[in-house]
């Protein structure tokens, strides 16, 4: 299950993943692999988890960001963080 | 010539290399080239009698089997003579048939590989486009399957070897299904398929014997083997064709500048100023070192690249040695232009086409900009680590590692949206890379100290842009 992110955030995570793998935002599903399904490869991934980063004012490790390997994995990395910005 | 297999590496290499270059110089006329617009027959008779086309293709289909490393030699002695002709023959051993030979399905390279490797077929490689250059995110060709066929459509611009071409190695985009079926991939397209369509040839700067033209395809249909390897590993290797593409540039600019270089050092023997040759004048002498210093790590950083194994490794090398080979070359050539004085200027000298000739190698094969801020960013994932660095090499590395670190600290992975930051690591990692590829050469200890201090001063920038944002929005605003 998708994690529980703010409601306008996820369209805007669904943009800059459709933007970054050239791939319909309505096409992709969290559990797509970043690499094998979108067609990313290690650097475009990292790009991937720097923009959401950038877009939503997450402090993410570049260690962090090297082991998301799906769609959900990233979603739970920005709520990860969310909630550490919120404690 | 025979297979590389009869005989030992070393006397091999030397054979062929020795061959080329004794061809090139008796046969090559660059500034006749230069003026029709076109190499002449009897050159790519001649090359083809040598076996060039099939130098690093499989000796079981004709070819003579041989790696990158000695390939580099060869367009190296070419572009010394002339660089229409070494942009003709690397671009068919590199982009035109890198990927058929390491990732093509055995019919297919049983069906083409021969006449490839003789030479009957020169290959070309089509992948920019006129919406898509630098960015391939945005290819806009794509794959449909229809059958068991590939259909094809889309626009190719600036296709090295166009008209020449009796295949075509064709990036494009596959949208359908998911997993293995989309991303982008790599397909094989003979030239006379129907729906391809030739455009006409471009007029350059440079290069001007080496053909460019575009192509249209409208619904290009080829067997489903023509596609090379899975689109879903389609970038990666795209990369290590790239790679292969990019270390042949290099060796062609390491040519073209060992010319320069010979030429101004001939001149500056004999044009006396002042009452004594160039030679003897200080500035001269220190500007004519500089150059061969230069040339010394261009040299090195292409032997190095091309005997990289891996396929990380190759990549990461081949876009220092991309960068570097292309400005230092415009920088040794400019130089040797300036020594001439005013002849300089003059066609006869030949300053006037190499400068012609080099000023692409800037823009085509990946914009050097770009390629920089790629490696700034491989470099901030992945630092270069410590180990096994030649102890004249560790300042270097030292320093741009103290500067990634320092990135990766108080960004985190938010530096990879600064690529400005990104574009000053990837001019670091080029002198860097320079620089250790001159000590695991094993290049003049006195070239490299020449180099040092340009190197320090590219490594101590690392991680810092040299223009704030505020200042280049005020240059910028004042503009308009």
């Amino acid at each position: 299950m998708t994690p529980q992110i703010p409601a306008d955030w996820q369209p805007r995570m669904m943009k800059l993943i459709a933007e970054l793998s050239n791939v319909k935002a309505e096409t992709i599903k969290p559990e797509h692999r970043l690499r094998e399904d979108l067609g990313m490869d290690s650097v475009s991934s990292l790009e991937l988890i720097s923009m959401l980063a950038e877009e939503f004012g997450l402090d993410i490790t570049v260690e962090e960001a090297a082991h998301v390997a799906t769609v959900k994995g990233a979603f739970e990395l920005a709520l990860a963080h969310l909630e550490k910005r919120k404690s | 010539m025979s297979p590389v297999a009869a005989q030992t590496p070393e006397a091999f290499s030397a054979m062929v290399v020795d061959s080329v270059r004794a061809f090139a110089k008796s046969e090559l006329n660059a500034q006749a080239i230069d003026r029709v617009g076109a190499i002449p027959p009897r050159v790519l008779t001649g090359l083809r009698g040598l076996g060039i086309f099939g130098l690093t293709l499989p000796a079981e289909y004709g070819g003579l089997g041989g790696e990158l490393p000695l390939a580099t030699r060869v367009i190296e002695a070419l572009a010394e003579s002339d660089r229409s002709v070494a942009t003709t023959v690397g671009l068919h051993l590199g982009l035109g048939t890198r990927a058929l030979v390491r990732y093509g399905r055995p019919d297919l390279q049983r069906a083409l590989v021969p006449r490839l490797a003789s030479g009957e077929c020169i290959a070309a490689f089509a992948t920019t486009e006129p919406q898509a250059g630098s960015d391939l995110s945005r290819l806009g060709t794509r794959i449909e399957k229809r059958g068991d066929e590939l259909s094809l459509t889309g626009e190719k611009a600036y296709v090295t070897n166009g008209a020449l071409a009796g295949v075509l190695t064709v990036t494009a985009r596959s949208d359908e299904g998911s997993g293995l079926d989309r991303g982008m991939a790599m397909v094989v397209v003979p030239a006379d398929a129907a729906g391809l369509v030739r455009g006409s040839e471009e007029r350059k700067l440079g290069l001007r014997g080496s053909s460019t033209t575009g192509f249209h395809l409208d619904n290009v249909c080829v067997p489903e083997a023509s596609m090379l390897g899975t689109p879903s590993t389609g970038s990666a290797q795209l990369e290590h064709t790239l790679s292969w593409g990019r270390t042949l540039l290099s060796a062609g600019c390491l040519g073209a500048a060992t010319s320069a270089l010979r030429r101004a050092r001939d001149h500056a023997a004999l044009r006396r100023q002042f009452g004594r040759t160039l030679d003897q004048q200080p500035v001269v002498r220190g500007q004519l070192a500089h150059s061969a210093a230069l040339v010394a790590a261009m040299g090195a950083l292409v032997e190095v690249t091309a005997n990289q194994y891996s396929d990380a490794a190759l990549h990461r090398w081949s876009l220092s040695a991309k960068v570097f080979c292309s400005e230092q070359a415009s920088s040794v050539i400019d130089t040797a232009v300036q020594l001439h004085g005013a002849g300089g200027y003059l066609e006869d000298t030949g300053l006037p086409l190499l400068l012609r000739d080099i000023r692409v190698t800037r823009i085509f094969e990946g914009a050097n900009d770009v390629l920089l801020t790629l490696a700034g960013t491989l470099e901030l994932h992945s630092p270069m680590a410590m180990a096994q660095v030649p102890p004249a090499s560790e300042p270097f590395v030292r320093s741009l590692r103290r500067s990634v670190t320092r990135l990766r600290r108080e960004l985190g992975v938010r530096a990879f949206q600064r690529p400005a930051l990104l574009h000053e690591i990837g001019v670091a990692v080029m002198w860097r890379d320079a620089m250790l590829a001159m000590c695991l050469a094993g290049a003049s200890v006195e070239a490299r100290q020449l180099l040092e201090a340009e190197a320090l001063h590219a490594v101590h920038l690392a991680g810092k842009t040299p223009y704030p944002s505020d200042t280049v929005d005020a240059v910028l605003r004042a503009l308009s």
